[in-house]
């Protein structure tokens, strides 16, 4: 995805450093989930647990899965 | 004659038939039909299906455990067959039972924030609308499925609308992925669109779905593909009983931009003004990158709770099921264990009556 530069306005410092507004909003949630007081600030922090497996497709051909977890794995 | 009646009650009963090894071979009489006599050939033509156990059609004579032939005239079902057959689907029905339970509750719990979370994309649609007949080159289909299976048909459904709507957006310069989230699906369109699949995401329901992971699931996806529109194709949840397949467009910046200059909808978009120092097009491509996250949570949201529910009444139809076949085989229990009883009773009668006569 080419960065929206318009015409001659800058580019939002998080836009350049390669973050989407996604991640942008996301780091900025948990900078506010982390002001709470305890105990609504774990409450809060279970709403941020992520994990799933993704695994990119070549041609038909499925490469290694990488696993996206904050819940450390147990082997 | 005998042999036709014996056909039709084998039919029913084969697969419950062992014979119980009896001594002496003679024509006792067959409590249900009443005295038979047998004649040579029908003894002849048994002791030949002996060394046949088919089951099904026609012969109904299996090769018990201690390979002796079931004798002339005693239909001998055990019951212990019966009772454990009856014992395993008792546990079925309970386990199903218990499955539909699970789902009930699962459902209630998730439901109140999927029907929340459709405040979240409306603003979207009110101001870029959602026009799934857009003409784009690089279409990515995004199918939503569930990773466990007992659900019913919602992800054959799913898969069926991805590959329609795959056949509809390709076109001899266009290119449509696919993007799957879930096992079944992936499963499912392995099959036939290898080639097709770009992305595969698993086990994401592990713990309980929030927004932060689905954005992070988002971000990967804008990352990873090149598209100009995202058709996500999921299971709407509209009740306990429907669930409707729908599929909701996200169009890339510059694609809005395009359909911009053709009016309609999107044309409005000039009338909004822009605060702060940032252009149209940045503006745009945060908005369509949020509007993708959101509507992605949506999504995820009503599929699961469409899962939830199609297992709901799925394990309810297999209970309701395991419960005609328990009373079909109480009948069947109860009629054996009386045959038996009469066979005993009738045999001590006329060997009481032999003696006397």
């Amino acid at each position: 995805m080419a960065s929206a530069v318009g015409s001659g306005a800058a580019v939002p410092f998080w836009r350049a450093a390669g973050m989407t507004y996604i991640s942008y909003s996301n780091i900025c949630a948990n900078m506010v989930r982390n002001c709470l007081k305890e105990p609504f600030k774990s409450e809060a922090l279970t709403r941020e647990k992520v994990h799933f497996s993704i695994s990119k497709w070549d041609n038909g051909v499925p490469q290694k899965p990488t696993i996206r977890s904050d819940t450390p794995e147990e082997d | 004659m005998a042999m036709a009646a014996f056909r039709r009650e084998g039919r029913r009963f084969a697969p419950l038939i062992t014979p119980r090894p009896i001594a002496a071979v003679r024509s006792s009489p067959i409590p249900e039909y009443g005295l038979l006599h047998f004649t040579v050939f029908d003894f002849a033509f048994l002791s030949l299906q002996s060394q046949y156990a088919t089951f099904g059609h026609g012969l109904w004579l299996p090769k018990g455990p201690s390979n002796l032939l079931a004798p002339l005239g005693v239909r001998s079902i055990s019951t212990q067959i019966v009772r454990n057959r009856m014992k395993s689907v008792k546990n079925i029905q309970k386990i199903t039972k218990a499955m539909k339970m699970v789902a009930a509750s699962k459902l209630r719990a998730i439901q109140t924030r999927a029907e929340n979370s459709r405040g979240l994309w409306q603003p979207f649609t009110v101001l870029l609308g959602d026009s799934p007949s857009v003409d784009v080159k690089k279409n990515v289909i995004v199918t939503i499925s569930s990773d466990k299976g007992l659900c019913g048909g919602i992800n054959s459904t799913s898969v069926k609308i991805s590959k329609a709507l795959h056949k509809f957006t390709s076109g001899p310069e266009k290119g449509t992925k696919y993007v799957v989230l879930g096992e079944k699906a992936k499963a499912q369109l392995m099959r036939d669109s290898k080639k097709d699949i770009e992305l595969c995401i698993t086990e994401l329901q592990k713990n309980p779905l929030n927004y932060t992971q689905v954005s992070v699931l988002a971000d990967e996806i804008l990352k990873n593909v090149e598209y100009d529109a995202l058709r996500i194709v999921f299971n709407k949840f509209r009740s306990i009983i429907s669930f409707v397949p729908t599929t909701s467009t996200v169009l890339s910046p510059e694609v809005v931009e395009r359909e911009a200059e053709a009016g309609g909808k999107l044309g409005d978009l000039d009338s909004y003004e822009i605060e702060g120092g940032e252009t149209k097009g940045e503006i745009l491509q945060n908005l369509a990158e949020f509007q993708f996250s959101c509507v992605l949570f949506n999504a995820v949201l009503e599929n699961a709770c469409s899962e939830q529910g199609a297992r709901m009444s799925a394990m309810d139809s297999s209970s309701r099921n395991a419960g005609d076949m328990l009373d079909r085989l109480t009948l069947t229990y109860n009629r054996t264990r009386q045959a038996a009883i009469t066979t005993e009773l009738t045999e001590i009668i006329s060997g009481a009556s032999a003696l006397e006569g």
